[in-house]
């Protein structure tokens, strides 16, 4: 496959997580929509890594960061999840609306 | 290098299993489709010509990650309740600004031509070696970062999850 159809592919995909982050209200449904995004933009970076720079190691390493900084945002993300969900019995996003105006 | 036709079938893995994590009503379904998404993207990144990221990917993505999810999903919604009925107004709009979005990239993909590598890089620079060597030499800094964020993402998970003393 050439460039532009790795690029197209991770445009999709970054297309779907978008949907997946907008339409849904169960804050579990929103973060996998971000963490198809963030899989696009890796795929976005070993693509370029593989076609179009000199030093191939630079692009592994922005993925492995990536992965790695994916893990971390996940483990607080479903910590304060299950914070949520202990307060409020719920964790759909339009009714914790507590700090609202 | 793989076959072209394993290639097309990763594609196919990372675009079905988007729209099952993107269009389901069910938590569940979307996860598992996640879960055939991130395993399509290691095919990608093994063709590529990365293996040691793909095993990565499969590692912590599938096997960390996902896990995770499916963990703190059971432990916070009743499986059994039916999901919300969905906001047609707002699926449409939705989906609306990702048809946006991925028309104008792709226009602008087709219109770009980017520039191609000078000298491909021999494959010894793409060994596991190699990637281990700049990212204990010239990466020391971003790896040593990357540990410290982890370690602190794990104390603070535990602190916000933790159940109150009263």
């Amino acid at each position: 496959m050439t460039l532009e159809a790795y690029l197209i592919v991770a445009a999709a995909l970054f297309a779907l997580g978008l949907i997946g982050a907008m339409s849904h209200r169960n804050l579990i449904a929103l973060l996998i929509g971000i963490e198809l995004m963030m899989n696009a933009a890796s795929l976005n970076l070993m693509a370029f890594n593989r076609f179009v720079v000199a030093d191939p190691t630079v692009g592994q390493i922005f993925v492995l960061i990536i992965i790695g900084l994916a893990a971390a945002e996940v483990a607080i993300f479903l910590s304060i999840i299950l914070r949520l969900y202990r307060a409020y019995r719920d964790i759909d996003a339009e009714k914790l609306t507590e700090l609202s105006g | 290098m793989l076959e072209q036709s394993v290639v097309y079938l990763f594609v196919a893995l990372v675009l079905i299993g988007g729209c099952m994590a993107a269009f389901s009503r069910q938590v569940l379904y979307a996860i598992i489709g996640l879960g055939i998404s991130l395993l399509g993207l290691a095919g990608l990144f093994l063709s590529l010509g990365s293996p040691f990221v793909a095993a990565m990917q499969v590692l912590i993505y599938i096997g960390g990650i996902t896990v995770a999810i499916v963990f703190a999903m059971m432990l916070s919604i009743a499986m059994s309740v039916r999901p919300p009925d969905p906001d047609v107004r707002k699926s449409m709009f939705a989906i609306g600004c990702a048809v946006v979005f991925f028309f104008a990239v792709a226009y602008l993909i087709r219109d770009t031509s980017f520039p191609q590598v000078a000298s491909p890089a021999s494959e010894k620079a793409w060994s596991v070696g190699a990637l281990g060597h700049a990212l204990l030499t010239h990466y020391n800094l971003v790896f040593e970062t990357l540990s410290l964020v982890l370690l602190l993402a794990i104390i603070g998970a535990i602190l916000i999850a933790r159940k109150e003393k009263t």
